[in-house]
């Protein structure tokens, strides 16, 4: 029952959404929702709810994710609400797609059948879509237009991939339900040829809705021109409904004893993620594609700790959750200095520290938090990482991984520093005077939800409560449901 | 004994010999039915080819020797095709382990004497016409290879005399539709080396339209009727490989089964004619893609044969 | 013909015409050929049953009709209202030319059957021909997509990508639940709408509807 709540409540809200007249109603039932959302997420984890047949069943990770994605949404709420300030005609549209969004991204979490949750990640591609073209104008067309192609074709691909998946088990009598359950306890008769063929398939498309490379072209443009708040929510949230299906179809490889061939696939790609995004995070002159390429990295990291083994696992999820936080911070940060200086660009926006304070502090933290700076909790995932990678004698990988970073770390500090710390542009703030800030109340709803995400990070990264621990490694557990649980080591 | 095969074999063969000159007057008198006219006498190739042998030849001073062997060769290949090719019964004359390979080109090296002949004249307008020839020949050739290799796929021999037959009926029923998608191909490049619609138009009077008419056009007298001759045993000929195709018979007794044939070649004669008067000549361009979609449709049945022999 | 054979000729049929699709050169054409297409797609659920020597159950029927209602009906017309009220030049401009993309289109063919043959077999295949039908579809699709310049034809080119999915779906008839399937013909009805607006959008800021002048979003270094 509370399943379908999950799904259900958002999605009502945004149908009320659609119906109410006034502006700022709407709003106020945008931060309801999301408010509500947070609430039986809540309640899902004191009591946990049972499986309901064979299409909805909350395991570890997809509670996890959703977790995450319950207090990203929330945050991105109240920020919309300081930072929205044009009317546009399509913002009651806006508004429902919104909570559309985190109906869609719930049923994915929730969903244990293959179909469902590939149907629930669609939907959430379409629903986005109304959400990245706001801003209307030719720039945010074209890079709505290559994200739904691009979307919708690695999507399609996926589907192949699911596909090939149920025929590897299609000789098996009686017929399998699609579900890992399902799959995975007839996991050594499954073909290993159509397998393996929907393994590659899947990681292709999921990978595209990712922003895995190569497949991460649409990122950058997407990013860049959506507005800051819609570009928090895909970079923290939708990327954790992609890489759930990726894990999905891990698990029934595992299941089969497919672990070191998918491992070694999600090596290959991660590591290429991370080198394309250090590639083009040097010398990036715009500031939202810098962010973007910095969210196509964390992707990369992700998928590579999957294919490090249980401890890789662990990391993997821990880098997951502060990655959902900083992009959640950044993100916001970028859409307030879009408001305060109107341009995208590194040059015109500089010294940040001088002007704004706040802002400056709370960009440095972020910053500091998203390049692996420890107290914060990257520090230690990626540290887990490089253990992982020299316990499973991965040195290759270990040597790649390492340098790599490095060039990302200091590819994203050279240009973003200046934004804090250098010379105030000479500029006047703002050559668009109508993208200025109409009332002082706004800058303080919009850092608010920053301070709170900034506060979070640093407590979850400095001490990890044992609810916290516990809960990623039970997801990291649940990755390798093939194999007899191995003790993971932790770093705390 | 021996004379009764004689007879039977002789009396075939002169019936392949007058069967395309009554092939010729079906399609004409089919046109002129569409065209809601009478049309010619029945017998009126028969008079034409007897009228053309009576007359006398003339001959350019710019031509050399050529342009006279040009016909003699061109029809000499045709008919020595002909003797390998089954046409109204399941045998004939001559047949050996890849023959087929011998009548496609003998066909081309008819085609090619009649090219030559054409650029002898030294006219632009014959040159041009042997270029257009030329040109679309080459394309055509792949599609009635991989006909030809659907044929050879399906029964199992390279030899044309049992390419045909009961080994064929089979194929319909197996692979039915990679026998239509053959047939279709082999419709195309009848079109395209008969030079009918909607690749040329045997009856128009502008040069710059003519494909194969512009080549004949300084011919006359007995080389003229050789050409026409020619021309009406390739349609022959080449039809043969459509019919034998859409309709395989086994080896039924003659009485029956060379009647039958017979109005088979007339029945493709009157569809030849419809789609002459119903449908107008491509645009030139327009005509390797015509030819490519062919070679297609013929690959394809080619894929589906050796995917169901595979299979 | 037994029905084996009509199942063939059936599958035959969509080799052609994604073939006939590569070949077109007006834009109406195409969408009446995805339109023929999706239409014998449609058929095929039903046939495969009777081929199993079973009525064709209510699932079956169902999706047939579906399908027939979104893909032959309310998807082409969508699609034909932008071309007509859109586009000036209704043709496809292709980078490749439709002589080339027929033959690359007829060597992907090949390739899928040779591939197919390859793959392990799959229980109750209603025909040996449908892997490799399904995979040129697949291919045909993706080389429409990515050949064509105009928005509308690459969004012809996901539809027919999207019929090449569904034949390889058709062979797990009986294992995806009815409400999946109905979730995912719907998710691409609604995804080709979506489309739909933001191609008129884009006619309506541009002024065109060539995608691969869309290109001011790069990366410039600074």
């Amino acid at each position: 029952m509370l399943l379908i709540l999950l799904a259900a409540v958002p999605g009502a809200f945004a149908l009320i959404c659609l119906a109410l007249p006034g502006e700022r109603l709407r709003q106020a039932v945008l931060v309801l929702g999301t408010l509500a959302n947070l609430a039986l997420v809540v309640v899902s984890w004191v009591k946990p709810p049972p499986a309901l047949g064979v299409y909805l069943a909350l395991d570890p990770i997809g509670h996890l994710f959703m977790s995450l994605a319950a207090v990203l949404f929330l945050a991105t709420a109240v920020f919309f609400i300081g930072y929205h300030q044009r009317r546009l005609v399509s913002e009651r549209i806006f508004l429902a797609c919104f909570l559309a969004l985190l109906a869609t991204f719930n049923l994915v979490f929730v969903s244990s059948h293959l179909g469902v949750l590939w149907v629930a990640l669609e939907s959430a591609s379409l629903a986005a879509t109304p959400l990245i073209y706001f801003r209307l104008g030719a720039r945010a067309l074209e890079a709505t237009w290559k994200f739904i192609l691009m979307n919708s074709v690695g999507i399609a691909l996926a589907l192949l991939g699911i596909f090939c998946v149920a025929l590897s088990a299609s000789r098996i009598e009686p017929q399998v339900v699609l579900t890992v359950a399902g799959l995975g306890a007839r996991g050594a008769e499954l073909d290993d040829t159509w397998l393996r063929a929907g393994f590659l398939l899947t990681l292709v498309g999921f990978g595209t809705k990712m922003g895995l490379a190569p497949m991460h072209g649409w990122k950058p443009d997407t990013y860049g021109e959506a507005p800051p708040p819609v570009a928090a929510l895909m970079a923290g949230a939708m990327t954790l409904a992609a890489f759930l299906g990726l894990l999905r179809i891990f698990q029934i490889c595992s299941y089969a004893g497919l672990e070191e061939f998918a491992g070694g696939w999600f090596i290959v790609f991660g590591l290429l993620s991370i080198a394309t995004a250090a590639i083009f995070v040097i010398n990036n002159p715009d500031y939202r594609r810098l962010l973007a390429y910095t969210s196509v990295e964390h992707m990369g990291v992700m998928t590579l700790a999957v294919g490090l083994g249980t401890l890789g696992a662990y990391s993997c999820f821990l880098h997951g959750l502060h990655n959902t936080l900083n992009k959640g911070m950044l993100f916001f940060l970028a859409g307030y200095l879009w408001r305060m200086y109107g341009s995208k660009q590194i040059k015109d926006v500089r010294g940040v520290i001088h002007k704004h304070p706040l802002a400056g502090v709370l960009l440095m933290a972020a910053l500091c938090a998203s390049s692996g700076f420890p107290p914060f909790g990257m520090f230690f995932s990626e540290l887990g990482i490089l253990f992982a990678a020299a316990r499973e004698g991965a040195w290759w990988t270990l040597a790649l991984f390492s340098v790599t970073m490095c060039i990302v770390f200091i590819g994203v500090l050279t240009a973003m520093l200046p934004v804090v710390f250098g010379e105030p542009s000479s500029m006047p703030e703002g050559p668009d005077t109508k993208l200025l800030i109409r009332g002082e109340w706004r800058k303080k709803v919009m850092l608010a939800p920053v301070v709170c995400l900034a506060i979070l990070a640093l407590g979850l990264g400095a001490y990890q409560p044992p609810a916290v621990k516990r809960a990623l490694d039970d997801a990291a557990k649940a990755l390798f449901p093939g194999r007899a649980p191995a003790p993971t080591e932790t770093r705390r | 004994m021996i004379w009764k095969t004689a007879a039977v074999a002789v009396g075939e063969g002169l019936l392949v010999l007058i069967l395309p000159l009554v092939l010729m007057s079906v399609i004409n008198r089919m046109k002129a039915r569409f065209a809601g006219r009478t049309g010619p006498p029945w017998l009126q190739p028969f008079y034409d080819v007897i009228k053309l042998l009576r007359k006398g030849s003339v001959y350019s001073r710019t031509t050399t020797w050529v342009f006279r062997a040009g016909p003699v060769i061109s029809l000499a290949a045709l008919a020595t095709a002909a003797t390998m090719v089954p046409v109204v019964s399941n045998r004939c004359l001559l047949g050996f382990q890849g023959d087929v390979i011998v009548v496609v080109y003998l066909l081309a090296l008819a085609r090619m004497f009649t090219m030559l002949a054409a650029l002898d004249t030294g006219s632009s307008f014959e040159g041009m016409g042997a270029a257009r020839e030329a040109t679309f020949g080459m394309m055509a050739e792949p599609a009635l290879f991989m006909s030809m290799l659907v044929l050879i796929l399906s029964t199992g021999s390279l030899q044309l005399g049992t390419m045909v037959g009961a080994g064929l009926s089979a194929e319909w029923a197996t692979v039915g539709s990679a026998m239509v998608l053959t047939s279709a191909a082999l419709l195309i490049v009848l079109l395209t080396e008969s030079c009918r619609i909607p690749v040329d138009d045997p009856n128009t009077h502008l040069e710059l339209t003519m494909i194969h008419e512009v080549m004949v056009l300084d011919h006359s007298g007995p080389d003229l009727a050789f050409i026409t001759y020619g021309a009406a045993l390739k349609f022959t000929l080449l039809g043969s490989f459509l019919v034998h195709s859409i309709f395989p018979h086994p080896d039924w007794a003659l009485h029956l089964l060379i009647p039958l044939r017979v109005c088979e070649f007339i029945a493709l004669a009157l569809v030849v004619g419809v789609i002459e008067s119903t449908m107008a000549r491509l645009r030139l361009v327009k005509i390797p893609q015509l030819l490519a979609g062919a070679t297609v449709l013929s690959g394809l049945a080619v894929v589906l044969v050796l995917s169901r022999r595979g299979a | 013909m037994t029905l084996q054979s009509t199942v063939d000729g059936l599958l035959v049929l969509v080799l052609l015409l994604d073939l006939a699709m590569l070949g077109a050169s007006r834009l109406m054409t195409c969408v009446r050929l995805f339109a023929l297409q999706s239409f014998v797609l449609a058929l095929l659920p039903a046939c495969a049953e009777l081929l199993h020597g079973e009525r064709p159950g209510t699932h079956a029927i169902f999706i047939g009709v579906a399908a027939i209602v979104l893909k032959v009906g309310v998807i082409p017309w969508l699609v034909a209202r932008i071309i007509r009220t859109g586009e000036v030049h209704r043709e496809v401009e292709p980078f490749i030319g439709f002589t080339t993309s027929m033959v690359l289109g007829a060597l992907l063919i090949v390739g899928s059957f040779v591939f197919a043959g390859r793959l392990p077999e799959t229980s109750h295949p209603f025909s040996s021909n449908l892997v490799p039908v399904a995979l040129s579809t697949l291919f045909v699709g993706l080389l429409i997509l990515v050949s064509r310049m105009k928005a509308v034809t690459q969004v012809i080119g996901y539809l027919v990508l999207e019929n090449g999915i569904y034949l390889v779906g058709l062979l797990l008839v009986r294992q995806t639940p009815l409400l999946v399937e109905l979730g995912i013909l719907l998710d691409v009805f609604v995804g080709v709408f979506i489309m739909a607006i933001v191609v008129y959008r884009i006619r309506e800021e541009f002024d065109h509807m060539d995608t691969h002048l869309l290109d001011e979003l790069k990366e410039t270094q600074g």
